[in-house]
């Protein structure tokens, strides 16, 4: 405990927070501390933890994929089509799926060898996406989950020893990113590419190759992520592309002290942002606070974290020399 | 006695209770060279940042004319009218030098043309070449200095501090360096030296503070030292002899296999049609001024520079011809470059040195696994870090926290442990401090009595005397001429470096 506080670092400061909260909702909210109430609680919040988990294998990798949404909603919904219009259910999904990854390998492409900016490319990418996803592969803004898809509906809607299944998809895929970060080459690679990429460019990573595999993977889970989502609400509305959606994403990862300058943070941090911000909106819904309001305040939370951060963690000014010379 | 200009009484600074400068009282006079000398870590930068404003300090006090002062950032200090001229430029390279020169102090309305006069003004009395319309972006490190010297002037500094003025200045700019820092000295401008180069201190200086660990170890006229007593002095050992030594010249290691041999290669504007040989068991130095291309021609052979500047040439290393777009197949191939600017390109700022080094034995690695091997990642760390005598707490130390000898040692080991047959040490001891210098030194010539073929590149000639054995000129983008250990000397090399 005592190294815990003398550590502090946003993560943590984010996690304290995420515990007054909660024990402040827990006492002044009746029926928020009841078995339902947190079961719910963790299933509003799992897609959105399941899209932090993804977009924070780009952000370590200092680059940022806007097209996240989009890719979800329009693999998922192509896949859904593709079903409806008479397509073996499994084939349909490898090909929404096969969709969602050529999203990713388009994106680290432009980013990694057209050299574009990842916020440009990815804005692009996902209007693209978007766009010509609705033109062409789906006739109208929500594909609806027909009963051909049988039990793959239990993925959004049953329980898993009375936890809901998007809990338990969360959970298996936070624990498989988080061991690629940790223990394969591409993770530490993707750490290496963040922190400094020409040094790690010059010290014989193949940094292009890691920039497309970071965009995949994100894109994949993203894929993931749709599918939970569409099967727990029974259809995918396309529509969620044009809502603020991504930026909530954002604010998840970057809440939990993913630094957006890359190199830092992993998924921990995104588990105790989303924690953080499920909790605080559970608590606003019971309490019946506006949408807006919610919004403002979420707003203030995350400046409220970044600037704890700061002061907590001030710049050294020796490291801020990057060495005497 | 006249009263100092400048006075620091018991100043301390200390970072998370570790001092890094303790109870340095030193004093400066108008119109006098100061110089301060000491390793990396040292304290040289500290204290002087904290004359300028830049740091604050723990305890202790500075006057300025007999006043106490407490600047509270670098703008105070140079209204007071002392400035700081530091490693890393402080100019906006997207304005012209004009803009530049006037930075801050703007009206709301500038007349440009007025702006460019006075600009103008001010650099030809200081007989600066520069043209005030010039984009900074466009200007090389001499003219960009000159520039932030010429604002010093401007603010009218009664002292101005050099933080290692003449690291990135050719020989010739040095010496209008220098002739400038006299001008300087008859207007009456305390003056504050740090540099590496211990014959430049010994040369300019009226005055010569050596710190050691943070401590003020001597302060005394310059004519009562010389480079040896410096150096004792700074390292508390004599280390002298072993440094710059020219015993390379005794015993120059023999020819082995021709490892890499480069024809008529050209790239850019930069490498014009160059063709030289590399051999393994020896250490080929590679001499040239800023321009010459030097640097250029190594980073085509691994890999570094981007394909789209390479125009033409062959490269064959061990007999096979090779042209690499990207370093990752260089260094799968055993070609290994350790940069010149290892802030930019040789650090990774969160990673631990374990973690560095294992990124590099990752790149290099031919094995098909996808997983870290967390084992191999600690015998590798602790076998580098003994090798090459790292100075850190431990492995999971942060390499950004430590000296710059020391991360300077750990991009080489990250190098090493890829186990090249060609390593290429661009200006591997810029920013390093004595003591490491010296080390540094004895890991590159192990390298070469193990067999492998060495290239350093330097733009020190004392450092290219006493390592190589073999001496290769550069000059306008491309090698032209060779000298043995044995035929060189530094005449006969500067005057093949430019002519």
């Amino acid at each position: 405990m005592r190294s815990f506080l003398h550590n502090l670092n946003q993560e943590r400061i984010v996690f304290l927070l995420f515990l007054a909260i909660f024990v402040a909702f827990s006492v002044i909210l009746p029926g928020f501390l009841n078995a339902n109430n947190l079961v719910l609680l963790l299933q509003g919040i799992s897609v959105l933890g399941i899209l932090g988990v993804g977009l924070c294998v780009v952000v370590i990798g200092r680059g940022i994929d806007l097209s996240m949404v989009a890719t979800m909603a329009l693999s998922v919904a192509w896949a859904l089509q593709l079903n409806i219009d008479g397509m073996n259910l499994y084939l349909a999904l490898a090909i929404g799926l096969g969709g969602a990854v050529l999203v990713g390998l388009a994106n680290g492409a432009l980013i990694a060898y057209a050299e574009i900016p990842p916020l440009f490319a990815t804005l692009a990418s996902g209007a693209c996406v978007y766009g010509f996803g609705r033109l062409a592969l789906i006739h109208s803004d929500l594909v609806y989950v027909t009963p051909a898809v049988g039990d793959l509906t239990l993925l959004g809607q049953g329980r898993f020893l009375s936890i809901p299944m998007p809990v338990i998809v969360f959970a298996v895929i936070a624990v498989i990113v988080g061991l690629v970060l940790r223990y394969t080459k591409f993770g530490r690679f993707t750490y290496a590419v963040g922190d400094n990429y020409a040094t790690a460019r010059v010290s014989g990573v193949p940094v292009r190759h890691v920039i497309l595999g970071q965009y995949v993977l994100t894109s994949t889970v993203a894929f993931v992520a749709g599918i939970t989502q569409a099967m727990a609400v029974s259809s995918m509305n396309t529509r969620i592309s044009d809502t603020l959606l991504i930026y909530e994403v954002i604010l998840v990862v970057v809440l939990g002290g993913v630094g957006l300058s890359g190199g830092r943070g992993g998924v921990r941090n995104v588990i105790v942002g989303t924690l953080l911000i499920g909790t605080f909106l559970n608590g606003m819904t019971i309490l019946d606070v506006q949408y807006t309001t919610q919004n403002a305040i979420k707003a203030l939370i995350l400046l409220i974290a970044i600037i704890a951060d700061t002061l907590v963690n001030p710049r050294d000014e020796q490291t801020a020399q990057h060495g005497d010379i | 006695m006249t009263r100092p200009l400048l006075e620091v009484k018991d100043l301390t600074k200390e970072y998370r209770g570790i001092p890094a400068i303790q109870n340095v009282s030193l004093t400066f006079e108008a119109g006098r060279v100061h110089s301060i000398l000491g390793e990396n870590g040292a304290g040289k930068s500290t204290l002087t940042k904290m004359i300028a404003g830049a740091v604050h300090p723990t305890r202790g006090e500075i006057l300025l004319d007999g006043e106490p002062i407490g600047f509270s950032s670098p703008g105070d200090a140079l209204r007071s009218g002392i400035a700081m001229v530091f490693q890393e430029t402080s100019l906006v390279p997207s304005l012209t030098v004009a803009q530049n020169l006037f930075l801050g102090d703007e009206k709301i309305f500038n007349r440009l043309r007025g702006l460019y006069i006075s600009a103008q003004q001010l650099l030809q009395s200081l007989n600066f070449p520069v043209d005030p319309g010039a984009l900074v972006s466009t200007l090389g490190s001499a003219q960009r200095q000159m520039v932030e010297i010429a604002r010093a002037v401007r603010k009218n500094a009664r002292m101005i501090i050099f933080d290692e003025p003449t690291a990135t200045l050719t020989p010739e700019e040095k010496q209008h360096f220098f002739d400038l820092l006299d001008r300087l000295k008859e207007r009456g401008v305390a003056i504050i030296f740090i540099s590496h180069a211990l014959e430049e201190a010994l040369a300019v200086s009226d005055t010569i503070t050596v710190l050691r660990d943070g401590e003020h170890v001597e302060t005394d006229i310059a004519t009562n030292f010389d480079r040896a007593k410096i150096i004792r002095d700074m390292v508390g050992r004599d280390l002298s002899s072993q440094l710059y030594d020219q015993e390379g010249k005794r015993r120059a290691r023999p020819y082995g296999e021709k490892i890499l041999s480069v024809q008529n290669l050209s790239m850019g504007r930069m490498v014009h049609n160059t063709s030289f040989s590399v051999y393994a068991g020896q250490i080929t130095g590679v001499f040239g001024l800023i321009g010459s291309g030097r640097t250029e021609s190594f980073k085509v052979v691994s890999g570094v520079v981007k394909r789209n500047f390479f125009h033409g040439g062959i490269i064959n290393l061990l007999g096979k011809a090779i042209r690499y777009r990207t370093p990752s197949p260089a260094v799968k191939d055993g070609i290994a470059y350790v940069t010149e600017d290892r802030k930019v390109e040789g650090i990774f700022e969160t990673m631990s040195i374990a973690e560095s080094i294992d990124i590099g034995a990752m790149a290099a690695s031919k094995h098909r696994s996808w997983f870290v091997n967390r084992r191999k990642m600690n015998e590798n760390a602790a076998h580098w870090s003994k090798t090459l005598s790292v100075r850190s707490i431990d492995n999971d130390a942060r390499v950004l926290e430590l000296s710059g000898g020391n991360q300077q040692k750990i991009v080489i080991a990250k190098a090493l442990v890829q186990n090249p047959r060609i390593i290429i040490f661009d200006e591997p001891t810029r920013g390093v401090d004595v003591g490491a210098i010296a080390e540094i030194h004895e890991v590159i010539k192990d390298l070469a009595n193990q067999g492998l073929a060495v290239v350093v590149i330097s733009s020190y000639l004392p450092e290219i005397l006493s390592i190589s054995d073999r001496i290769l000129v550069a000059r306008q983008g491309r090698v032209v001429e060779e000298f043995s250990a044995e035929e060189a000397d530094e005449e006969k090399i500067m005057y093949a470096a430019v002519h």
